[in-house]
């Protein structure tokens, strides 16, 4: 158990030496000059020149160099350092002295797209994807992007617009007899894996890279290197050892690609662990400022609902245009709505990228989108929950994709949640929120099992960041093959071995592979029991400009409920309960995913009252696990209790972040029944009490 | 985190400790449990050439009642102070407010001495000790003084500790039977504290330390002087004097209307 | 310097610089890689040594603090410990990163309340942060060796 596991920050090759990046003290800069004359002999120093011949890199939009210029953010790497220790590569790039010449900078993502704002990649936009040859100098989208459909506007910091057009929203809110309008924020976060960024990297003599990496993407990364370093991508050998925590930190390529240029030019392996304090300058969550209309008729039908989303990609595009793409169709909801509009811009500002976080997008959406429904119950002096139920998606239904939906269990989860607080019998302190998120889609699972003298060994690529997928892999792989779990071995995905598989990411793999793994097995039985291959391919994906067409295959479905109390003096929230009830299907490993569960409503919690990534002047300013609090066991709320509404003859169901998104909002809507109406995450004592302030004189009184 | 290279200097006896103190001064940074100073080198915020360490000299920790007044030697542990009988007993606020720091990890490396020639705004230990009337014991080669810990701690991570003194005890007059220590976090259980309120009615008089807010834990006597019956005003009387700092913890103006709440809140709980 | 110490029941001495933390050097030159760095600051636990018995913070600790000290890691809690057993009968980790330090948490605070109330483990585990959020499954193991 645990104390034996083997991270990436573990791994020690032979004659390694160690690196330290050279950051950007500046938000935005042309970097004028590097003087390193003061650097000792004994280190190497990659410098511009060493990479002024390789492409760029990113997962959706190629937008990035292995070494900036400009810097584009207060932490951009502009150089790297390796020496024989950690601490010699650290003192080294103190040493290394690089000029700026300043640029104007933005900080927010709605005074970006303002006319006359600085542009962080003002060659972006210039191509769209399948445009042909691309000139030189253009941010071209990676191929990676084609089910998104990256859509950057020429000119602006806009790196992607996603738009859904579902019927006539603006006539249907004409025509409503009740109308919300309401804009609501939410902080960037942190991922503080325990584990930080860790990577190592080695060149053969044959010119080959082997990368020993904490990462969710091993295929993915990849591709993206081999584009970035013009070569073949079997010439590239990614190992994936289990993570001490990633939650979307360790997707895509974060340090790999500056580590693989460092140790080529070292001559030697160069291993990259990263100080606490440059997490918050590698990879947070998306911010979002979310405008929602949405109009009833008086009886509580749904009419029609307008999404505007700002979400703040930082300085890379990253997988922006992904979480704008689904929390733009994410906030249409789960319910039927004749008539929607989404826009939703993923749009650079001069702070650390964003990218992948548990909930991808929908935590954001989820509670702009689930807290107007309570300012909507209120306007229409309706219960939240009644409201909800005369709404919800049932089987058949047509979603605002145009897809029609199946095995929908939302009214199931609603009503476990508020079952669990009792809501029907007293809403006060209450609040509920349902949850609709997709899966990557569309994706490729494959699996390889082949036979040992003791068993069996399963080759995928389904990387272990905590979520249990090996348990989950040897778990299915030992029913289906009629043996016991500890007869399964399942190494660290490689790439070299392992079949592809698009990456380990929304709460797929449990389905995903878990179906590859069937098809594996019936292989292996129908040839002679030696060796099986399965593989599954889930098809679809969304038009940008309108938003129609397969979303998801598979839906993650949940809801929660929230009971609170204040202290009004202070604006102290206390977490009288919380309950999660989320769609399981059929459930393959039970403490998995208990845990999957407990840990997405507890880092839920964080995400609602305590998380935020706190910037002045570009620079952050809680860069550290003081200054930044992630929930401990004493923030647990007084009872904590969730629902797996299962399904013995379902297909296993993802739950890795299902729970996470509706808490925000459940208990955004628990302090909205006492009177005090929140817009912007986290709610923090500071902020409840501002809304206290604001309660009209009679709302307040004892509260919770 | 910095290379280690340092010159580490590691006394056995007192004497030894002061004349390496008078010696090196201020060049050789005094380290006891040493969480805070692990931090600060950790950061990289603090670079020492040498460290003298008093991890080894004798007669430093030790909790003892002396002529009814509590004696802490300066390297005693919190978790030695928050479990020790004799805390518990006679001045359990103390004992509260020792066990209230950080976490017991924590707790079990950080200092009775270090907690105090820190000066760290956002510590719970020093306002109680402030109120309950507690005096340091600086010495040096020089000689002995005993210094009240109102003014040991002078400005933001400043004492009035001289380059060649170390603190050595602690001392605290006998504790009223009512005295509070309300510890105010506006985040995570972990937090550290963003108002901090002790407050002790003695025979001579309310005393109402609040720290955590402002470089210094602070005290005002004329409000102080209203007595527990005046426990809103005394609260509105310090949230109008006291100019809060804003951290990740809350801004000034939120300190402010908490300080109001916390003071009378204190306050009452003294009635 | 040579650091002495009795290090998980073995008389053993380790190349250290003083002033470096006791988590590097016990990676480092022991090899002991239970011991996790996290933080920095003491605030995550996920580098928690046992000092003469009591849980401190290995990335807040000078090195030659430890001198002369008994210092023991997970590597020196057999795997049939009853905390150790019950966090595996009771799935109370994830990524397994913070376990070693929860396991010599929740051992030392058994020795001293044998039978503790939520309120005492949230309050004794509450310096170790898990942010996988195993916290329900880690309470249950800590009452589960009680």
């Amino acid at each position: 158990m645990s104390g034996e596991v083997r991270y990436a920050q573990d791994v020690r090759l032979e004659g390694q030496w160690h690196a330290a990046l050279v950051r950007s003290p500046v938000p935005h800069g042309r970097v004028r000059a590097i003087d390193v004359s003061k650097l000792p002999p004994d280190c190497v120093a990659l410098l511009p020149e060493d990479v002024a011949g390789l492409g760029r890199y990113g997962c959706q939009l190629k937008d990035q160099e292995v070494l900036a210029d400009p810097a584009r953010f207060a932490g951009d790497v502009v150089a790297a350092l390796a020496a024989s220790t950690p601490e010699a590569a650290r003192e080294a790039a103190r040493l290394v002295e690089v000029e700026f010449e300043e640029l104007p900078a933005v900080f927010d993502p709605v005074t970006a797209v303002a006319e006359g704002a600085p542009l962080l990649h003002p060659e972006a936009g210039a191509v769209r994807e399948g445009a042909g040859s691309a000139p030189a100098g253009a941010i071209v989208p990676a191929d990676d992007a084609v089910s998104i459909g990256v859509r950057p506007l020429a000119g602006t910091n806009v790196c992607h617009r996603f738009r859904l057009l579902h019927g006539d929203a603006d006539a249907g809110l004409a025509d409503a007899d009740v109308v919300v309008d309401e804009t609501y924020r939410t902080a960037s976060a942190q991922h503080a894996p325990m584990e930080p960024h860790a990577t190592a990297a080695r060149w053969t003599a044959d010119g080959r890279l082997e990368l020993f990496t904490g990462t969710q993407t091993p295929f993915n990364l990849r591709a993206d290197l081999a584009g970035l370093l013009g070569v073949d991508e079997e010439h590239i050998r990614v190992v994936a050892p289990p993570m001490g925590g990633s939650f979307g930190a360790k997707t895509f390529t974060r340090l790999e690609a500056v580590v693989a240029c460092l140790a080529r030019k070292a001559g030697r392996p160069v291993k990259a662990v990263l100080d606490r304090a440059e997490e918050w300058v590698t990879l947070n969550r998306h911010p979002a400022v979310i405008r929602v209309r949405i109009g009833a008729a008086r009886d509580g039908t749904l009419v029609a609902k307008r999404l505007d989303c700002w979400v703040d990609t930082g300085a890379y595009a990253d997988c922006g245009p992904g979480v704008a793409t689904k929390l733009g169709y994410a906030g249409a909801g789960p319910y039927r709505i004749p008539n929607v509009r989404v826009d939703a811009l993923a749009i650079y500002t001069n702070l650390p990228p964003n990218g992948a976080f548990r909930g991808y997008g929908a935590m954001q959406s989820v509670w702009a989108s689930e807290r107007a429904m309570d300012l909507l119950a209120a306007r229409l002096g309706m219960s939240p929950l009644e409201l909800r139920r005369r709404n919800l998606l049932r089987d058949g239904d047509r979603f605002a994709t145009g897809e029609v939906m199946h095995d929908v269990h939302f009214e199931e989860c609603l009503q476990a949640a508020a079952d669990a607080v009792d809501y029907e019998r007293d809403p006060h302190g209450k609040g509920l929120s349902v949850l609709l998120k997709g899966m990557q889609t569309p994706s490729r699972a494959a699996i390889a099992v082949e036979r040992t003298p003791v068993g069996y060994v399963v080759r995928c690529a389904s990387c272990e960041m905590g979520q249990g997928v090996r348990d989950s892999v040897r778990l299915q792989a030992a029913a289906l093959l009629g043996c016991e779990p500890g007869q399964i071995e399942v190494p660290d995905p490689d790439t070299n071995s392992a079949p592809f598989d698009t990456r380990t990411t929304s709460s797929r793999s449990t389905y995903m592979m878990g179906r590859a793994l069937e098809e594996a097995v019936r292989d292996l039985q129908t040839n002679g029991g030696g060796r099986g291959y399965g593989e599954i391919a889930n098809e679809g994906g969304l038009d940008p400009d309108t938003g129609q067409g397969i979303a998801s295959t598979h839906w993650h479905q949940g809801a929660a409920a929230a009971e609170v109390s204040v202290d009004e003096e202070t604006g102290l929230v206390t977490v009288e309960h919380l309950h999660a009830a989320v769609y399981a299907g059929r459930v393959v490993d039970r403490a998995g995913a208990e845990l999957q569960n407990e840990g997405s409503m507890i880092m839920g919690l964080g995400t609602a009252l305590l998380e935020s990534v706190d910037h002045a002047d570009g620079q952050i300013t809680n860069a550290n696990l003081s200054d930044y609090n992630v929930p401990a066991a004493g923030d647990l709320p007084r009872r904590l209790t969730h629902d797996l509404i299962e399904r013995d003859d379902a297909e296993p169901h993802g739950l890795g972040e299902t729970a996470l998104p509706p808490v925000p909002a459940a208990i955004g809507n628990a302090l909205a029944s006492l009177g005090l109406e929140l817009t912007e995450l986290p709610m923090t004592a500071e902020r409840v009490l501002e809304a206290v302030d604001a309660a009209a004189p009679a709302e307040v009184g004892v509260r919770g | 985190m910095a290379d280690g290279r340092v010159d580490w200097l590691a006394p056995e006896a007192l004497d030894e400790a002061l004349a390496l103190r008078a010696e090196r001064g201020a060049e050789a940074t005094v380290l006891a449990g040493g969480t805070f100073l692990g931090i600060l080198m950790n950061e990289r915020l603090l670079e020492p050439a040498a460290l003298l360490s008093l991890g080894k000299v004798g007669g430093l920790e030790g909790i003892a009642v002396v002529d009814g007044e509590l004696r802490l030697g300066a390297m005693t542990t919190h978790r030695a102070v928050e479990r020790a009988p004799a805390v518990r007993e006679g001045w359990p606020v103390l004992a509260r407010a020792f066990s209230l720091v950080a976490s017991p990890r924590v707790r079990n490396q950080a200092t009775v001495g270090g907690v105090l020639a820190d000066a760290d705004y956002a510590s719970d230990p020093p306002a109680v000790l402030e109120a309950l009337g507690a005096r340091v014991v600086l010495r040096s080669v020089r000689g002995e003084r005993e210094v009240p810990v109102r003014e040991l701690v002078v400005g933001h991570y400043e004492t009035s500790i001289a380059d060649d003194e170390l603190l050595v005890e602690v001392r605290v007059p006998p504790c009223p039977a009512r005295a509070v220590y309300r510890k105010f976090r506006s985040r995570s259980s972990e937090d550290r504290p963003c108002v901090g309120v002790a407050a002790v009615n003695g025979d001579r008089a309310l005393r109402v330390v609040v720290g955590a807010v402002s470089d210094t834990p602070r005290e005002l006597p004329e409000a102080c002087a209203l007595g527990v019956e005046a426990a809103a005003e005394i609260g509105h009387r310090y949230a109008g004097e006291i100019e809060p700092i804003s951290d990740s913890r809350g801004s000034a103006a939120y300190r402010r209307r908490v300080i109001a709440v916390e003071v009378r809140r204190a306050v009452e709980a003294l009635a | 310097m040579t650091l002495d110490l009795l290090l998980n029941g073995r008389p053993t001495a380790l190349e250290a610089e003083p002033a470096e933390t006791l988590l590097e050097v016990l990676r480092r030159e022991a090899g002991l890689l239970s011991v996790r760095l996290t933080c920095g600051i003491g605030v995550c636990g996920a580098c928690t040594v046992l000092l003469d018995g009591e849980p401190v913070s290995g990335c807040l600790l000078r090195a030659a603090q430890a001198a002369g000290r008994e210092v023991t890691t997970l590597e020196g809690i057999p795997a049939e410990h009853p905390v150790r057993r019950a966090f595996a009968a009771e799935h109370a980790f994830q990524c397994g990163y913070c376990t070693p330090g929860m396991v010599l948490t929740s051992a030392r605070l058994l020795e001293e309340i044998p039978d503790p109330s939520d309120e005492q483990i949230a309050e004794g585990l509450g310096g170790n942060l898990c942010r996988c959020g195993c916290y329900l499954k880690i309470r249950a193991a800590v009452r589960r060796a009680a």
